[in-house]
């Protein structure tokens, strides 16, 4: 059994997140606060090198890091990009300069300008050393040492960060609105730079509010409360109006490169989709595969969406599984693991003979599968 | 001593039974998880307290300490119910469990109950194969995972069988390095003895 220890990648990347003169390409600390506060997130990094949950695949990281370079320009040597995989949206930017991107952020973002528009926001948190001006207003409140005690300790691991610890850790990072709009409006400006489409980061944001509100109707209850932990960016509709009216103000134009993006993700989308599926978390995924299906369901995408019906099992969710595994299959009749769902989901609605025939066109494609003699015993097969 | 003092002291001993630890005697039928679940271990463990275990009807033994090794007990896992103890309904809510689940859908629970519950997407799924459990037909899954932090790759397996649409299962799980190994021979004795006790 473990335990319920889900605050500390939360706590890490609040810490993280939250400097008023701009660095430059370069840049270091200048004081005794700033060089304590690069102190312990060197320390900080230290430990994510070694993590293994950073994702360090070659080719995702040099284009991670070459739609930063886009955007921050001479500054781009100045951070160092992580890719962490846990399922959540989240990005956050310290002020030594690392910068920690979840990997639920590449199921969200849905084109190479929407992550252009994160990245740009972060990196103004990190030129505009907000990280720096929140530490001086929070050491005016509470204890020095206490601060960067916290810092240490949920670094440390090991860890159960209580929910009592993670909303006083969210409330020590969280920035100011104007630190929030000043992050909004650079990002914007960003973009308009590097010639991708402005309109980008107010989609983005959207995307979450409405992806929020999804799970929010799923659940039952209204969604406030999710920003009390991921409260580093409120999605309040004058937001979305500002970073409207900042496109707009900008004119038309720029490239959103969704292909590329699309094809760079690929590899991943597995992985990345996995993970989603396996968060019990139903209406925010629903509302995922649809918006990722805009453009036409794919052979993953009804895989994956037959899982998410499979896996609820409420009634009709086995019917339903079962179509989309068909479909899938008539896309891609060599996906093994659609064969395994559909003879699941068929067993499940008492066909018993389509089912085991399903599942050992699963054992025929993987015969040496880990799960190969539970699904010999599934499908009737005797050895 | 004062009755005040009386109900305090009554409190603390009710208090170190619910989160402490007692010995799980070698060769002694035991029953755990607040159930019917009876198991006899071949050599003595600790036993955690009530209120230690990961649910109500779940139950908790180290050898040296939970970090380094653990066995699980869940004795009896209702339709509709959570394997653990929900902390975040709201926000965090764990699946439940189905008694008309299939042993792979179980598994998949299983998995996904310690993603939501630990936050970590570092969780693998291994060998899966029919088991006997209790004197039924029932599974035997093998995981891995790490968590966030702490950076220790665990091993875990699983045996159980779900009994009068009740889920019964009994998990070991340990740091990959020695201690897996170390305390699988126990564990593979504690589920070769399980039994369901008659209903009293």
């Amino acid at each position: 059994m473990i335990r319920q220890a889900i605050g500390a990648a939360v706590a890490l990347a609040l810490l993280a997140t939250p400097a008023g003169a701009q660095t430059v390409s370069g840049y270091q600390p200048q004081d005794e606060d700033e060089r304590g506060l690069w102190m312990v997130m060197d320390e900080y990094e230290r430990q994510l090198q070694r993590s293994n949950f950073v994702i360090r695949d070659p080719g995702l990281n040099a284009y991670v890091n070459e739609v930063f370079c886009r955007i921050a320009g001479d500054q781009c040597e100045d951070i160092r990009i992580y890719i962490v995989r846990t399922p959540y949206f989240n990005a956050s930017m310290a002020p030594n300069g690392v910068m920690e991107i979840w990997s639920g952020l590449f199921l969200r973002v849905r084109n190479e300008a929407q992550l252009a528009a994160v990245l740009g926001h972060e990196f103004t948190h990190y030129r505009n050393r907000h990280s720096l001006q929140m530490f001086r207003t929070v050491r005016d409140r509470t204890n020095v040492m206490s601060f960067l005690g916290i810092g240490l300790f949920v670094a440390g691991g090991g860890l159960l960060a209580t929910a009592g610890q993670l909303a006083m850790i969210s409330s020590l990072f969280s920035y100011t609105r104007e630190m929030e709009r000043e992050a909004d409006t650079e990002s914007v400006r960003l973009l308009v730079d590097a010639g991708y489409d402005p309109m980008a980061a107010s989609r983005i944001w959207a995307q979450i509010r409405d992806e929020r509100d999804a799970r929010a109707e799923d659940r039952g209850h209204d969604g406030r409360g999710e920003d009390a932990i991921f409260g580093t960016h409120p999605l309040s509709e004058d937001r979305m109006v500002d970073l409207r009216m900042l496109a707009e103000a900008a004119g038309e134009g720029g490239e959103r490169y969704r292909d590329r993006y699309t094809l760079m993700l690929a590899p991943h989308w597995q992985a990345i989709v996995d993970d989603q599926i396996n968060l019990n978390d139903y209406g925010a995924t629903r509302h995922l595969l649809d918006a990722l299906a805009a453009d036409g369901w794919t052979a993953e995408l009804r895989y994956a969406e037959a899982e998410l019906m499979r896996r609820r099992g409420e009634t009709g969710d086995f019917n339903a599984a079962t179509r989309s595994y068909e479909a899938a299959l008539l896309m891609r009749p060599d996906m093994a693991e659609a064969w395994r769902g559909l003879g699941y989901a068929l067993l499940r609605l008492d066909r018993q003979e389509e089912g085991r025939t399903a599942l050992r066109q699963y054992l025929a494609l993987r015969p040496d599968a880990e799960d190969a003699a539970m699904v010999a015993m599934l499908a009737g097969v005797t050895s | 001593m004062t009755a005040r003092t009386g109900l305090l002291c009554l409190l603390l001993l009710l208090a170190s039974c619910a989160v402490g630890y007692r010995i799980a005697p070698a060769g002694e039928p035991l029953q755990v998880g607040n159930s019917n679940l009876v198991v006899t271990a071949p050599n003595a463990w600790n036993r955690a307290g009530t209120l230690t275990g990961p649910g109500k009807n779940a139950e908790l033994w180290t050898l040296d300490g939970p970090r380094l090794n653990e066995i699980t007990f869940y004795g009896g896992i209702a339709d509709g119910e959570t394997l653990f103890r929900e902390t975040d309904r709201r926000e965090r809510p764990l699946p439940r469990f189905r008694a008309a689940m299939l042993p792979p859908e179980i598994a998949a629970l299983f998995e996904s109950s310690y993603r939501v519950a630990s936050g970590t997407a570092l969780f693998a799924m291994g060998a899966m194969a029919p088991a006997d459990f209790a004197g039924q037909q029932g599974f035997r899954f093998d995981y891995d995972y790490t968590l966030r932090g702490e950076e220790i790759r665990r091993e875990g397996r699983a045996t159980g069988a779900v009994i009068d649409g009740r889920l019964y299962m009994i998990t070991f799980e340990a740091p990959e390095i020695h201690y897996f190994e170390n305390g699988l021979a126990d564990y593979e004795a504690i589920v070769t003895s399980a039994r369901i006790a008659p209903d009293s």
